[in-house]
Parts: structure tokens; sequence; C-alpha cells
């Protein structure tokens, strides 16, 4: 287990100010990042995976400062960022590039371990029959499983996630969460996931980081989320079901398990 | 008012030249009359201009209506009758009832395919291939010996092979994304050189470097080869998704992983599939260099055209037919195959063999259009 501290992070994109000093701090949690679409969620979780660069501001895993794509920070994607031609091992093997030269992996000459490791990440997400499936004949919330496999095999001390489920079906979504909260708990993986659906955040998530406008609104606890501060992330609109508790978010993922009887527990 | 008297008519006025009254319609007239008038000139002088050079084309290439009287006996016996004609004629014979019809000799170009070694011979004694892989402990042996077919074949295969690399390395070198804007220009650059020339002539450059022989062509084709899949492949790059690319960094993998697991695993199907058409394309070329020199079968037609053995070249006609035809279908399938999210129109069986001399002398040119 890990931590995972932001330090008065700040992206501007030319004139666009996407994240505004924002801080926090996640240890050994599964940790979501709540926020409308265009919030900096997206910002947030691809300036701690280096895919972009902050304008100002620290990220620190376990009190070291980090810069750059690394393999200790898993990243999944919302549209799997899969090999598509190539099979599913073959895509959870690529999680362990880093720890390998160009001509091994070109090769396939990772060592047992790896390879082992590759399949055992996909047993983990419940792929373990399909591992030799091409991705692209693949179902959306298969693929969304092969890159959580591809971020175990990176053995991450951090999983990223950028809203995994926000092109899947609400069963699918589900079953996605579900592997994802089972990979960082088996793993004893530290995980920052964006979502926009409140009720799977509610149901999986153990801390809650609100962003709006590119800034911090709320970082709190499980117990601490409450339909106010939801109303306050999204405005009135979208919170009118949660607040009747009659959800009809098409994302609602179990019928008799009502939105707010997740929030209050 | 209507109709005219022959007194009427006047030349001038006809022509435009004479004013016929003041009103502007009149005048109008007589100017609208001048205009044709210099039309009907030029044209004149244009007819009689294409007639003189016509005449003197005609002249220059010794154009003689008498000749083709003379001849006219002598055509029809290379087609059909004659010591070696186009078709020479024979018979086919039904089964079960006994009955022949005239019909095309296939034995003659058969002999000659036999005679020649246009395909390939088996001659006992040796071993397999003459390689001496085989000992003969149990058999006589055998030996392979390779017609003009092959050596098409051989040619068009060992230019693209040896250029494959070379394609690789020029297109993915030539790709923005990989190798950064003023740099990779280098690159296409020579592959547009390359491109430019056409694979015939690339052959007669190479002349001095290994002679009028196979080896040449085959070195042609390894050129041309290197400009135009190398460009395919650029092409193909263009169009690769950030995505996985993305997914492939965000592992922590090196620069040089990057290029082959993000990008190159992109268009590996494509990359195949570009190398088939290439192929099939260097079989039509490797046909076409075999008539100014670079062996296989498009020598052996070029030296029967010169001894005027009609069926021998038909002969050889068949077999580019074949060759080319069943080269091009295979290769459809292969990419029809491989491309199997895509629309890609299949070749028909007939429309394979009936557009091969049509394909070939654009495949030797160096005009390939995209499939």
């Amino acid at each position: 287990m890990s931590t995972l501290k932001v330090e008065k992070l700040t992206k501007e994109y030319g004139d666009v100010v996407a994240l505004e000093n924002v801080s926090f701090e996640v240890e050994d949690e599964f940790a979501v990042l709540l926020g409308e679409s265009g919030a900096g969620k997206s910002t947030m979780l691809r300036c701690v995976n280096g895919l972009t660069e902050p304008t100002s501001g620290g990220i620190y895993l376990d009190g070291e400062p980090i810069s750059g794509s690394r393999s200790d920070v898993g990243m999944i994607f919302q549209q799997h960022n899969l090999v598509e031609g190539v099979s599913a091992y073959l895509n959870a093997l690529t999680g362990s590039l880093d720890r390998v030269s160009v001509l091994t992996s070109l090769l396939q000459w990772q060592s047992r371990e790896d390879k082992l490791r590759a399949l055992d990440a996909l047993e983990t997400v419940g792929l373990l029959d399909e591992a030799g499936q091409r991705v692209s004949q693949m179902s959306g919330g298969q693929q969304q499983r092969v890159g959580i496999a591809r971020g175990l095999v990176q053995d991450p001390r951090l999983l990223l996630a950028d809203e995994p489920v926000a092109s899947l079906d609400p069963a699918s979504a589900e079953t996605v969460m579900g592997y994802l909260k089972k990979a960082a708990t088996e793993h004893d993986v530290t995980a920052l996931v964006s979502l926009h659906q409140v009720n799977i955040a509610a149901y999986f998530g153990e801390r809650f980081i609100g962003l709006r406008d590119g800034e911090k609104l709320f970082d709190v606890g499980r117990d601490e989320l409450t339909p106010d501060l939801i109303d306050e992330l999204y405005g009135d609109v979208e919170t009118v079901g949660l607040a009747d508790g009659h959800g009809d978010d098409p994302a609602s993922f179990d019928g008799e398990r009502d939105t707010e009887q997740v929030i209050s527990q | 008012m209507s109709g005219r008297t022959p007194g009427d008519w006047s030349l001038t006025e006809y022509v435009g030249l004479e004013e016929i009254g003041d009103s502007p319609v009149e005048q109008k007239l007589t100017e609208l009359k001048w205009q044709s008038t210099k039309r009907r000139l030029y044209t004149l002088l244009g007819l009689v201009g294409v007639g003189v050079v016509f005449g003197a084309s005609l002249d220059l290439i010794n154009f003689s209506i008498a000749e083709l009287i003379t001849q006219w006996p002598q055509f029809l016996e290379a087609l059909t009758i004659g010591e070696s004609p186009y078709f020479p004629p024979g018979e086919l014979v039904i089964p079960f009832v006994g009955l022949s019809v005239p019909f095309v000799d296939f034995g003659a170009y058969w002999e000659f395919m036999m005679e020649e070694n246009l395909i390939l011979q088996i001659e006992s004694g040796g071993s397999l291939l003459g390689l001496g892989l085989l000992p003969p402990l149990f058999y006589d042996g055998i030996t392979i010996v390779p017609g003009a077919m092959f050596a098409t074949l051989a040619v068009a295969v060992a230019g693209s092979v040896l250029g494959m690399p070379l394609a690789l390395f020029f297109g993915v070198m030539s790709s923005e994304r990989v190798v950064p804007y003023p740099f990779n220009f280098v690159f296409r650059a020579t592959m547009s050189l390359i491109r430019a020339i056409p694979g015939l002539v690339w052959f007669l450059i190479l002349i001095p470097l290994a002679g009028v022989t196979t080896f040449t062509a085959a070195l042609a084709i390894m050129v041309d080869t290197t400009g135009y899949l190398g460009r395919l492949f650029t092409d193909e790059l263009e169009e690769i998704s950030d995505g996985p690319i993305e997914g492939i960094r965000s592992t922590g993998a090196s620069k040089a992983q990057i290029v082959p697991f993000g990008m190159l695993s992109q268009v590996f199907r494509q990359f195949i599939a570009w190398i088939a058409f290439d192929l099939e394309h260097n079989v039509r070329a490797a046909i076409g260099l075999g008539l100014i020199g670079g062996g296989g079968l498009g020598l052996e037609l070029y030296t029967q055209r010169q001894l005027f053995r009609y069926t021998d070249m038909m002969a050889c006609i068949i077999l580019i037919f074949l060759l080319a035809g069943s080269v091009e279908l295979a290769s459809q399938r292969v990419r029809s195959y491989l491309r199997e999210e895509e629309t890609e129109s299949e070749t028909g069986v007939l429309e394979a063999f009936v557009t091969v001399p049509q394909k070939i002398v654009s495949s030797t040119l160096g005009r390939r259009e995209r499939p």
C-alpha cells in the first residue's frame, strides 16, 4: 500500500484553467474523483500518470516526487487504449514493458514470472479462459478488464482509472467496477478512479474527492458523502432523483439498492 | 419576306463584309456573319495542318495499303496455319461419343513449355533440388530444375523480401509521429525520388552493377519496393489512433518500445496486406522487366518474338496470364481475409485474368493504383 499526495496542482491550457491549486492525499484507499464533465478529473489523472505535464504543483508517491509515465503507476482509460489486433494475454504482457529491453519485448522473451503474472492478472479479472482471444473481438466490458489486467502486470503501487465504465452499459459497468475494486484490494494497491455516476461511486468508493471547475469542492470519507454535497457538485438538475430517494440514473446498477440508501449507509 | 430569290444573294454579304443597313439589328447580323466566317477559315486552316502532318506521318512509317494486301495471307498463316502459328489447329475429342471438333492444339503449347522448361523439369538422378540434401538411399534421386516461370517468381520474391526491411525502415522513419517534422522529410524525399523513377528505368540504371540478368531485375524490384511499400506504410501510420500509444506509454515503456507496441501493432495486419499487394505487383513488374532482359517468362517471350515462333510466343503469354492472374487472386484472398472489418472489393476470377496485360504494363512502369 502506498500514499499519493497531490500538492497545489495547477494545470492551464492556454487561458483555460483545468485545475487550480488542488491538494489532497489518498492513503491505502479506493478513492473516487467526482465531478461533471470538464471538471478536471481526467486532467488530474493524466497529470498523476505523467501523460500531461502540470503547470505547477507537486505529485508525490510515498513521499517522493514523481513525473513522467512510470510502471509503478498503472492507468486504465475510458477507451481502453489496448492494442486491438492482438490477444488479451499479449495486451496484459505489455504491462511488463518497463522491466525488459526492447529486444526482449519484441521477441517475447520475458521471464516466465512476467508471463505468469500476465495470466494471473487476467485470472483476477475473470478472463483466464479468454486469454488467447483477440481484444478486438471482445465486448467493451471485457476489453476494460484486460485494461485492468495490464495495469496489474505493471505491479503498480498506484492504480489510476479515468472514467473506466463511462462507455459501458449498467450491467457491464458494475462488473468492471467490481473487478477493479477486487484487483485493487487483492494486490494491495491504492486506487484513484474518476467517475461521473454517483451511485456507482457511492457503492464502490471509500473516499470521495469532488472537483468543480478545476477546484476541489470536497474531500470526504464514506460517511460524510451526503446528498447535499452531491447537489452542490452537480447542481440541482441531475440529483433530483437522488434527493427524492428515487434515483432514475440509467447507470443504476442495482434495482433494489436505492442510491440514497447506499449513501446513507 | 420569307425565302430569297437567287438574285438577292451576294458573297460579300454572306461572309459579312457588306453592310446591309444602318439599324443596330442589321449591323449586328453583319457582325455575326463576319465572326462565323473567321471561325470557318480557322477550321479550314486547322484541317489542312492536320492533313499535312498525317500525310507526313504515314510517309514516315512507310504506310502502304499494298503491303497489307500482300501480307494478309501471311497474317492468316501466322494465326492458324503456317509453321508456328499463334493458334495451332488441332482437334478436341469428345469422350465416349467418338466425335472430334476442330480446336486449338494445346499440345503444341505444352510441348514448347516442356522443351524450353518454362515451368519446371524433374530429372531422374541427382538429389532433390540438386542440393545433396537427401542422399539417394532408397531411390535414384531426382533433380528439380525450376523453369522460366519460377525464375520470374524468384525475381519478384527476392526483390520484395530484400526491399521489405528497407521499406519498413523508410516507412517508419518518414512518419511524423516517430521522427519529428523536418527530419522525417529526408526519408520521405528519398522515397519520392525512388518512386519518381519507374522500375523499368531502375533496371536500366542498375545494369552496370549486375548485368542484363535476373539479378539486376531483382535489385530493381528491391529499390522499387522500398519506395512504394515504404510510402504505403507511412500512409498507414498516419491513420493510427492515439489511444493505444498512450496506453503503452502509460505502462512506462521506452520510446523504442512505444513504436512497435503502440504504433506498429495497430497497423500490423494492414502491413501484411500491403506486402501481399506489393508481391503481386512485383510479379507483374518482373514479367515486364523480363521483356527488356530481366530473364524469366518475359525474356522467353521476347526471344521467341525475335524468332517469329508464334506458337511459342503464345505458350509464354498463356503462362504469363496464368502466373500473374493466380498471384493476384491469391494476394486478393489474403488481403480480404486480413481486412475483415473493412470492405475490400474482391476481384472476380475472370477479371483477374483479363486485366493482366494492362496491369503488367502499369506495374512495370511503376504506376500503381491503390487497390
